[in-house]
């Protein structure tokens, strides 16, 4: 191998729209990447993203302004977003969107040919770019095709099917290189790395049945945070109020029948009840995420209205003109047809919320460095720029952004960073050998558990305490249910012990990370004694659920003089237990408000 | 309905193993499809003469039909088995991998070919750079929908399953690719490039190998008018043989 | 460079003009056996008339050379090709199925027809073509039926050429003009195999 020595080499593991235009970055700079993917990087999450990407573009005479767009995601993030991060973000915004244009993402276009734009959640102005229902898709694939570009001459190596396991650092504890195992052939090999970017998306699987891919584990995340990177905010986790509920994942369906006059509704005395039009005169239908999802949780859960006793309310589309509906929502009505079986233009479609997308992740400084020099974090799997909530659509532009700062700062870090010695090969055998052990002895387990039952057990326990109503009785006993969960594990039986693609030994693998990423999100859940964003803390009275006059249960309020901060979970080695911390951000461009979304929003 | 729903499986223990058949009984519930039978097959690997094995082996990710990972040949047919529901389908149901493509092991595929074949036909936009230029070029709206239809295409590889002429015994490198050439050369910088991509489908297994079965445009998942594009290819790489022959 | 292009559109240029000319040529000389044994020798002894060198000339030229280069070619194409009719069954699947099973029925054919009839009755014992002999020929009723059957392929082969063709070159595009032409080529198929019956009929009648 006759390669340029002098060159950087940036290991990113994830193709998604982050790792991707960190790649990107890094080869513009002349590094080289090692790319590591669970799948083909086409395949990454990301595609998953429907709505749009927001940024202000200004070219629906609205008078947006960027201003709007940061003031926007801070207050829809409840104020626990670092203000100078998003400032950024929102700034690159419009930049953004012209180079993806420039790639070739098939962004849908006014008669005029330029980008059009659309409303979404939380937004006053028409500021959302889309292609079309599959915005994530179509820019995912762009990207795609740039760093395909790239691997054709040479700058990238791309590691597809094969899965990271943990970080190498050196002496000096300073991450230099990674283990990752190939999963067809189950090789496993240590890499060398002058930076390492993780950028591995969400962990929804923590949850058992969400929104998110199968590969969405968080593994990678907790493997990190086992070896002593800081979790940040993993209490806050975005509940999307209208999914299609499966027994192998819960379908998004999208915010937008409910914006083109769907009505939701259960059966009440043998009548249907528009219980969010009846218990929101104002909004009706039209209430936000999270209060939408509580009110079709207290409807099902706690009066037992839901559909045949299910937890399962109808969003109904089937009073609306079917010509309508095609061209508005054609091809989300396609894919429930498809999923279900029935016609959501004749009967009305069953929906529940399902936890949807992560706030927190990895903490990371504003370059997205995590606390251990010479590993960074970008995507959804670092907890920057949503705070305590996203906003629809910024989850993309969140993912790209952070791609165009780590990618550059990797390359920095790689060519001016003090990164101590280099990893000498008995290191780097030892650390492969470490998790070869591990594997190996993974395949010898022959207990009586099974790793799938345990992981759907554990996704019961995290919708129970941990989704869309807390409490901390409840969380109490989720972290005590979580830590048998974990000594469970151990008892997992193997039945697979094949050399080639062995799904279920890296699954069972996986599974101890996801139940000690789900402890870090209980505990900070538990620590967090506020409701702000998506956290949605009831009052206890006497040990029990407290309930107003009218019956109605008690949430409680904002506390920003005790929460205004940063949860920052470590993992401590030895009880295998996360600790919880407190730590200030950066909130001085915008003063906190009382967020209220059945008022128009006053600066 | 009966309460059970019986898959017949081909499995496959490594690349160079023998195929064999087993089946297996999965409870049935309304709305089951065929990745959430294969894992409740992974919750309890037992096949109907109560044997314990080892879970099957299949790729999956989206479960929504984007992300392409899923592709399997049910009931004989290659499609995404996210969306393939119980009931619409015949049963028993038989499950088998792409054969087109190399099996790993089980279902499970090696599609790295078609991935090789987008660099064939150099599908991207020569772009100077990430950078902020200045604005993009406006686009024709009617343009940029059929770029859209066609910038669906998933890689699953249905298309080339179904295609008589993609195998091992061909070179052809199959509808999508070849497909996607044109989604480039649509763009209005990316045309700058279309000679390139067109001389890469004059190569051998290029466009020329398409024998107009059309099978392609029944299976795809996503609906592509892949026989319309192929054709408007060939009128184009006509023409830019013609080109290269005079020196237009 | 791109010679497999080439190849493959001088294969497709082939197969429409030569092996249409050659058939169209077939089907109207044959269809003067309809009208009796005289009128039909009186034919065949005008084709005698035709001076050798440019008889040998258009025979060579314009059918042998690119009967032999489409069929050696062509073998080399339905060799790429595993046909899955069973698992997709479409009509064009079918259609491309047929066309290389008609394929091979001609190779074999052809080499039959042009080598007992053109090089051994014709060449090599100097028997000119004519309605007796064909008459005589036609009493095995398994020939018979596989020259009938070989006639069919060509048609088959040769009509659905034209659907292809269209789609090869770029001339139908969308669904709506390859279905039309496959419309027509498919009702010239089937006129032209009904007229095939009818003038292998005639050597029974006369």
């Amino acid at each position: 191998m006759a390669k340029d020595m002098s060159k950087k080499k940036i290991a990113i593991v994830g193709g998604g729209i982050s790792g991707l235009l960190a790649t990107i970055k890094v080869c513009e700079l002349g590094g080289e990447v090692d790319l590591f993917s669970y799948c083909p990087v086409k395949r990454s999450h990301s595609l998953c993203a429907q709505g749009g990407i927001n940024a202000c573009m200004d070219t629906k005479g609205e008078h947006d302004s960027i201003y709007e767009h940061f003031d926007d995601t801070v207050y829809g993030g409840d104020f626990l977003a670092d203000q100078i991060a998003v400032k950024g973000m929102v700034e690159a915004a419009p930049k953004l969107i012209k180079m993806f244009d420039r790639m070739g993402v098939p962004f849908t276009r006014t008669p005029e040919g330029v980008l059009d734009l659309r409303n979404f959640g939380g937004q006053k102005h028409k500021r959302t770019c889309f292609a079309g229902s599959t915005t994530g898709q179509q820019i995912l694939y762009a990207l795609d095709e740039q760093v395909r570009r790239w691997e054709v001459k040479g700058s990238v190596n791309k590691y597809e099917f094969w899965e990271f396991i943990k970080i190498i650092k050196n002496k000096e504890g300073i991450c230099r290189g990674l283990v990752a195992q190939n999963m067809n052939t189950m090789e496993i090999r240590a890499f060398t790395a002058d930076t390492v970017i993780l950028a591995t998306g969400g962990p929804g699987q923590v949850f058992g049945r969400c929104t998110a891919s199968t590969i969405c584990n968080g593994s990678a995340v907790s493997a990190v945070y086992q070896q002593g990177a800081e979790i940040a905010n993993p209490e806050f986790i975005q509940i999307h109020p209208t999914a299609i509920p499966g027994s192998d994942k819960n379908r998004l369906m999208s915010e937008a029948c409910r914006g083109e006059g769907g009505r939701v509704w259960v059966y009440k005395d043998g009548k249907p009840w528009y219980f969010l039009e009846e218990m929101y005169p104002a909004y009706g239908n039209l209430v936000p995420r999270d209060v939408a999802s509580r009110a079709i949780y207290k409807v099902c859960v706690h009066m037992g209205l839901g559909i045949n006793g299910e937890n399962r309310v109808y969003l109904d589309l089937s009073h609306i003109d079917s010509g309508y509906l095609e061209r508005k929502l054609g091809g989300i009505l396609e894919m429930y047809s498809e999923f279900v079986g029935q016609d959501p233009r004749k009967v009305p479609m069953e929906i529940f919320p399902s936890v949807h997308y992560s706030m927190g992740g990895i903490w990371v400084d504003r370059v997205h460095n995590t606390n251990i020099p010479g590993l960074m974090a970008s995507g959804e799997c670092d907890y920057q720029y949503h705070g305590a909530n996203r906003l629809g659509a910024n989850s993309l532009l969140s993912a790209a952004y952070s791609g165009t700062v780590s990618g550059p700062e990797a390359m920095k870090w790689a060519k001016t960073g003090n990164k101590g010695s280099d990893l000498t090969d008995a290191e780097l055998e030892a650390a492969r050998r470490e998790v070869q052990n591990e594997y190996d002895k993974i395949l010898t387990m022959n207990g009586s558990e099974n790793a799938h039952k345990l992981h759907h057990e554990m996704g019961d326990l995290m919708y129970k305490y941990v989704a869309i109503e807390r409490d901390n009785n409840g969380l109490d006993t989720c972290l005590v249910e979580l830590k048998k969960l974990l000594k469970r594990w151990n008892d997992i039986g193997i039945t697979d012990h094949s050399t080639v693609a062995n799904q279920e030994a890296m699954f069972v693998r996986q599974l101890r990370n996801m139940i000690l990423y789900a402890m870090a999100i209980t505990k900070g859940a538990r620590m967090r004694d506020e409701s702000r964003g998506a956290h949605a803390k009831i009052v206890l009275e006497n040990g029990k659920q407290k309930h107003d006059k009218d019956g109605e249960l008690v949430f409680m309020g904002r506390d920003d003089e005790h929460f205004m901060k940063v949860t920052i979970v470590n993992y401590d080695p030895k009880t295998e237990e996360p600790v919880i911390s407190y730590r200030d951000f950066d909130h001085s461009l915008i003063k906190p408000r009382a967020r209220n979304y059945a008022v128009a929003k006053k600066e | 309905m009966p309460d059970k729903v019986r898959f017949i499986i081909e499995r496959q223990d490594g690349p160079n193993e023998k195929p064999y058949t087993q089946e297996f009984d999965v409870d049935y519930r309304p709305g089951l499809n065929v990745v959430a039978a294969l894992m409740e097959i992974q919750k309890n690997p037992v096949t109907v003469d109560g044997k314990k094995v080892a879970p099957v082996t299949w790729e999956c990710n989206c479960l929504e039909k984007v992300c392409g990972a899923c592709m399997m040949v049910i009931n004989g047919k290659a499609r995404q088995a996210c969306c393939a529901l119980v009931d619409e389908i015949k049963q028993p149901i038989h499950l088998a991998p792409a054969r087109t493509f190399p099996v790993i092991r089980d279902l499970l595929i090696d599609r790295s070919v078609m991935f090789e074949s987008l660099k064939k036909i150099q599908g991207w936009v020569e772009l100077d750079g990430s950078w902020d230029v200045k604005d993009a070029p406006i686009q024709n709206p009617y343009t940029a929908q059929t770029a859209y239809e066609i910038s669906h295409c998933m890689t699953c590889g249905c298309c080339l399953e179904a295609c008589p002429n993609v195998g091992p015994q061909s070179d052809f490198i199959g509808p999508a690719p070849t497909v996607q050439a044109y989604l480039f050369n649509l763009h209005p910088l990316g045309k700058f490039d279309a000679p390139k991509r067109l001389n890469a489908l004059m190569e051998k297994g290029g466009i020329t190998s398409c024998g107009n079965s059309q099978n392609c445009v029944e299976v795809c998942p996503k609906s592509i008018k892949l026989t319309t594009y192929l054709a408007q290819l060939n009128r184009d790489v006509n023409k830019q043989a013609l080109r290269n022959m005079f020196n237009f | 460079m791109h010679t497999t292009f080439y190849l493959r559109r001088l294969h497709s240029l082939c197969g429409l003009l030569v092996l249409g000319f050659f058939i169209i040529e077939h089907m109207i000389t044959n269809s003067v056996a309809m009208a009796g044994p005289e009128i039909f020798n009186q034919v065949m002894g005008m084709v005698e008339e035709i001076p050798k060198p440019v008889f040998y000339a258009i025979e060579i030229g314009m059918y042998a050379i690119p009967i032999l280069f489409h069929g050696i070619y062509g073998i080399y194409i339905a060799l790429q090709a595993k046909n899955n009719p069973e698992r997709f069954g479409y009509i064009r699947n079918w259609n491309f199925t047929l066309q290389r099973w008609t394929a091979w029925y001609l190779v074999v054919f052809l080499i039959w027809h042009v080598g007992y009839l053109r090089i051994y009755i014709k060449g090599i014992t100097g028997t000119p073509m004519s309605f007796e002999l064909l008459q005589n020929m036609f009493q095995n009723p398994i020939v018979t039926i596989l020259y009938v059957l070989g006639m069919w392929a060509a048609i088959f082969h040769f009509c659905n050429g034209i659907t292809t063709f269209c789609m090869t070159w770029g001339i139908t595009k969308g669904p709506r003009s390859q279905n039309v032409i496959s419309a027509i080529s498919m009702m010239m198929c089937a006129g032209l195999c009904v007229l095939t019956v009818a003038f292998m009929a005639s050597y029974f009648v006369y």
